[in-house]
């Protein structure tokens, strides 16, 4: 018998970001790894604790404004640790406020700047724009290429892998530099400004968004795809079990219904 | 000239007056009655429509009512709890005054400015000494300033629906600054427990009465805990706590500067709660204590309890009346609300929010075996963003449940955290239809079970109707 696998999984602020029923992105991946006899581990790291370990998977949620910024300053401590392994091909999910901190830096609307760590080469501009609604997003090309690679689409034929559905709630607004490329285009929605119709942004393993909902639970071709990649960072390319995945794209096609047609 | 002066032209084309009455409000008036006659007639429970038109006409409207209440106004707000315990205090209340209350929970300024429509003669005449309102966190700075306010109750402030009232800081902070412009003769009765509320307390300058539990342990079991108070709301300090009864709230002390929980005038304790939807407190009123035993179930309803003694020790009822009342007092609209259909019993329990849903959930838990339908709506009214169900602990009744049932506009959301909590469900039960899925649910199961229904608010709205029909009870809002 193979050796089992095992993922090592880091849940950044549990306790300080947790505003948006991001928990569901953790619950997912724990799941759907654990119905394939995968075994994670995961631990909380916040604010004044060190990120010790090898790592596979990082998550960030999102929490409220003037936690951020507590946050924001400790984070400059796991500035290293973090980059080092965004470059050594860990995986990182990173939703709102997560997403944010990990950008170049925030100016809120007052003009102050807070610095971020600049594993995203974008930044984010205050708004008195709330952008509170449904997102459906288009998932860019290359990105859709592998993730139909590793997400085993035989028992849901049916089910496009080409896009993500989410809820934002932000009033940041996000811009991408020239090189860093967005997670996908908006077909509902603001997305990272609302105005360049880009979402997100990807660099390397790391995924940064505004997709909350939670995102995982009801995009299980994208959960897949980020198990798939941690386990290569681990083991180098493991084939993932196909999961019946009925529930999860009724789901998601009931929302991705409801935010086409009201929005 | 204003609109409402335009309208009532003499054929002389003179403006008709009458002396010393106002008739922009007059007119305001008679448009509310006219919808509200109307609204009747169609057999719509919109409670707010005549309120908002008669406010279009005169937007002082509930200011110059307020006038007419000779005792002010009593204020109940905060995330949870606002129905119930305006309803308990009503109860209350009700042997010392005559009542104007918002009973049917709509909590904005045109739900108050329909109530008076509602309860004053065709002259503008309110016939009552004392007003209760229950108003939604967001409006009350604005709301309370037509209020007249005597006493003002804050009981507690959680996430809800992020998508409509934004984050709980920014609330906050408006109910300082509203707290500072209050006049000094307002009494205002603080939660304790709730760091949050508490730490209000400075930006007060009337008198103040607090309330809390002063047990240090809860025989309920534990949630995965959500905290919106993550740092000490005076100086972002650590906050460190010797007992957590529900999110944030508890016994708690600051690291760093003086906030910290004292022990409040009104309390409960020896807090016991039984299957069977059964509570028993002691309860403290300063030096008097009663021991209880309540109809309504779950931790949140002490706090609804506690914050209505206070309201009705700060009136000086007697004790041994709050006891009686309070011992009687069975259930608000959707709360823990009963309905017998065939034989079978039906209790409904509202979930709007996850601190709220994780109350109702631990005080199910303690039930031996659960037959429940929940439904998922994704309305303005119930949060279009539906992700707070994975901020709720599900986990802690999936061992117990026989018969689950999901429905509602997101029912495949709710279906599937479900499954991710462990729960074993069939796609045969998960519909959207609210309608489908109470026949299936109650065609399921036998007499002796009890279908718990849980549904988000317009889930309820339209849970009540169906139940109404199917077991002939009053419609609510006649209530």
């Amino acid at each position: 018998m193979a050796p089992k696998l095992s993922l090592k999984i880091c849940h950044l602020y549990p306790d300080l970001m947790d505003t948006y029923g991001d928990t569901g992105n953790i619950i997912t991946l724990q799941k759907r790894c654990q119905w394939r006899g995968i075994k994670t581990n995961v631990s909380s790291i916040s604010a004044g604790e060190d990120i010790k370990g090898d790592f596979d998977f990082f998550f960030f949620g999102g929490g409220q404004n003037k936690t951020q910024l507590t946050i924001a300053h400790d984070l400059q401590k796991k500035k290293h640790s973090i980059k080092t392994a965004v470059e050594n091909s860990a995986v990182l999910l990173s939703v709102c406020g997560g997403y944010q901190l990990l950008q170049n830096y925030f100016k809120t609307k007052d003009g102050e700047i807070i610095k971020g760590i600049g594993l995203f080469d974008a930044y984010t501009q205050g708004s008195d724009d709330r952008m509170i609604q449904n997102l459906l997003i288009e998932i860019s090309p290359d990105l859709e290429n592998k993730i139909k690679e590793t997400y085993p689409i035989t028992q849901s034929p049916s089910h496009p892998v080409t896009q993500l559905i989410g809820f934002e709630n932000h009033s940041g607004k996000t811009y991408l530099g020239k090189n860093l490329k967005p997670l996908g285009t908006v077909i509902k929605g603001a997305g990272n400004n609302g105005q360049d119709q880009t979402e997100g942004a990807v660099y390397k393993n790391a995924f940064g968004c505004y997709l909350h909902g939670s995102l995982l639970p009801k995009n299980p071709h994208f959960a897949d795809y980020l198990i798939a990649k941690a386990l290569e960072h681990r083991y180098g390319k493991t084939n993932l079990k196909p999961l019946d995945d009925s529930f999860e794209w009724e789901a998601h096609n009931q929302s991705v219904k409801i935010t086409r047609s009201r929005g | 000239m204003g609109r409402g002066h335009q309208l009532l032209l003499l054929p002389n084309g003179n403006p008709l007056k009458f002396v010393n009455m106002d008739l922009r409000f007059y007119l305001a008036l008679i448009v509310g009655k006219i919808t509200a006659f109307v609204l009747k007639l169609k057999g719509s429970g919109a409670t707010a429509a005549p309120g908002l038109y008669a406010l279009n006409i005169d937007p002082n409207f509930v200011k110059k009512f307020s006038k007419q209440i000779t005792n002010g106004s009593i204020i109940i707000c905060g995330t949870n709890g606002k129905t119930t315990t305006s309803r308990i205090t009503s109860d209350l209340l009700s042997s010392k005054y005559k009542i104007i209350h918002n009973r049917q929970g709509s909590n904005l300024l045109r739900g108050l400015a329909s109530t008076f429509i509602n309860k004053s003669s065709f002259l503008g005449k309110v016939d009552c000494h004392i007003a209760l309102w229950e108003i939604d966190e967001a409006v009350l700075p604005h709301v309370i300033k037509d209020t007249n306010p005597k006493t003002l109750v804050l009981l507690n402030l959680f996430r809800d629906q992020l998508d409509r009232y934004g984050e709980i800081d920014s609330i906050r902070k408006s109910w300082q600054t509203m707290l500072l412009n209050l006049p000094k003769t307002t009494q205002v009765i603080l939660n304790e427990d709730d760091p949050g509320i508490k730490y209000l307390e400075k930006f007060t300058s009337g008198k103040i009465t607090t309330f809390g539990i002063e047990d240090k342990k809860i025989n309920l079991p534990q949630t995965t805990n959500i905290s919106d108070i993550k740092q000490c709301p005076n100086c972002s300090a650590k906050l460190i706590y010797t007992s957590t009864f529900s999110a944030h709230m508890g016994h708690y002390a600051c690291t760093s500067c003086s906030l910290k929980r004292t022990t409040p005038i009104i309390s409960a304790s020896n807090l016991i709660f039984e299957r069977g939807f059964k509570t028993s407190i002691q309860l403290t009123l300063d030096n008097q204590k009663l021991s209880l035993n309540l109809k309504i179930p779950g931790l949140y309803n002490v706090y609804n309890i506690l914050a209505a003694s206070a309201i009705a020790y700060s009136e000086n009822l007697d004790g041994k009346f709050i006891k009686n009342t309070l011992q009687h007092f069975a259930s608000a609209f959707g709360r823990y609300q009963k309905f017998n259909v065939n034989g079978k019993e039906i209790i409904v329990f509202l979930i709007k929010n996850p601190t709220g849903a994780n109350e109702i959930l631990k005080t199910i838990s303690l039930e031996e075996k659960l037959n429940i339908l929940v439904i998922l709506n994704d309305k303005i009214a119930d949060g279009k963003d539906v992700s707070w169900i994975w901020d709720t602990n599900w986990e802690i009744i999936s061992k117990k449940v026989g018969n689950i049932f999901v429905s509602g506009s997101r029912s495949w959301d709710l279906a599937n955290r479900l499954k991710y909590a462990g729960f074993k469900l069939s796609n045969k039960n998960v519909c959207k239809q609210i309608n489908y899925s109470i026949t299936q649910a109650l065609a399921s199961s036998n007499n002796k079970d009890t279908l718990l229904i849980l549904p988000t608010y317009t889930a309820l709205l339209e849970t009540q109707k169906i139940l109404s029909k199917l077991s002939r009870q009053e419609k609510w809002h006649q209530n």
